[in-house]
């Protein structure tokens, strides 16, 4: 179903639902579920509330899809929704967004560094660990931008943030877990 | 050594191709600080890049469908309540209204022989029972349409 459903264009797949086909609704899903876990999954943790917000997520993009008018893809436009969805739930249960307590990145004293090829294997292991260890932004920012390879330009239209804005929280984003790896290292060699 | 060192901004914009400049590339070749800060970073990038794309455990689109088709299926019920809700009003109101014109229908019954009244009366009938037939076998095949072929989750 998903093979078939990349084949035919948003204009198509929304056509087709808005005058009755409410199963190709489910092409949309399998399409865009990856991008919509990536968002809902590095912004919240607890399963059940993941569930939920999947779950308001699409209901949300179904009852809103004619008030969609293709000025973006389809994908981008429900990773929006997604985004809003999840920042609404964090705001709900007072967890902040992007701020940061007692990051490393400020204490940071640049030491020698590590042998980058014994290092190698261990570091995506630290550095999940350490991504989990980011603000929701962050981490979802970092994930659109390297996991999903999505522009600057989509990433702004999922989040509806400024691309300058979303640049410089990348920037930071990455000092703060190259620092953090560092540190890691440092207190390791000691 | 260099004493003046390029920016995390600036390396990070280099190595992502986003800032292009041949005064960072001399400086690379000459401050060992900055490059190992470039290898950090190239190597936080590649690591990150190969990291495992976040899965859920449950499976997102039987949930996602579940939900949608009993919003549909509620959104029918509605539907369905507020149709026969203005179906009821309209035929009692047109009952109402009806009430002072049921003696002059009645006496064109009387005047006539019990023959006529009894065909009129049976032709009435059956093309109403024929009309309520005809309604109900549509409604159930919308509801077939509906419910059998398009509301299925998917599993």
């Amino acid at each position: 179903m998903s093979n078939e459903g990349n084949h035919l264009s948003d204009k198509a797949i929304v056509t087709s639902i808005l005058n009755g086909n409410i199963q190709g609704f489910a092409i949309v899903v399998k399409n865009t579920e990856k991008l919509v876990t990536q968002i809902v999954g590095k912004m919240t943790t607890n399963a059940d509330d993941q569930k939920d917000l999947v779950q308001d997520i699409y209901l949300k993009a179904y009852q809103h899809l004619s008030s969609f008018q293709f000025k973006s893809k389809l994908s981008t436009w429900i990773a929006n929704i997604a985004y809003n969805t999840t920042i609404n739930y964090l705001q709900k249960k007072k967890i902040p967004i992007t701020g940061i307590e007692d990051t490393l990145e400020d204490k940071f004293i640049a030491t020698d560094n590590p042998a980058l090829e014994t290092i190698k294997t261990e570091t995506v292991e630290i550095l999940t660990a350490e991504i989990a260890k980011l603000p929701p932004l962050y981490k979802t920012l970092i994930t659109l931008y390297h996991l999903e390879e999505l522009p600057n330009k989509e990433i702004s239209e999922i989040t509806n943030l400024p691309e300058g804005t979303i640049k410089s929280y990348l920037y930071r984003a990455r000092k703060i877990l190259k620092d953090n790896i560092n540190q890691h290292y440092k207190k390791e060699q000691l | 050594m260099n004493s003046i060192h390029l920016t995390d901004e600036m390396l990070q914009a280099y190595l992502l191709k986003e800032f292009q400049d041949d005064t960072i590339a001399s400086h690379l070749t000459t401050c060992s600080m900055c490059r190992k800060k470039l290898e950090e970073y190239q190597l936080l990038i590649d690591s990150v890049q190969t990291m495992k794309p976040e899965t859920f455990s449950f499976n997102v689109t039987p949930l996602a469908m579940n939900r949608i088709v009993l919003y549909e299926k509620k959104k029918t019920k509605k539907q369905a309540l507020v149709y026969w809700g203005i179906l009821a009003f309209l035929l009692i109101a047109i009952a109402s209204f009806s009430i002072p014109f049921i003696p002059r229908i009645l006496a064109i019954f009387y005047a006539t022989s019990v023959v006529a009244t009894l065909l009129v009366t049976g032709t009435g009938l059956a093309v109403l029972l024929f009309l309520l037939v005809d309604i109900i076998q549509q409604y159930k095949a919308k509801e077939d349409k509906i419910f059998k072929n398009n509301l299925q989750p998917i599993l």
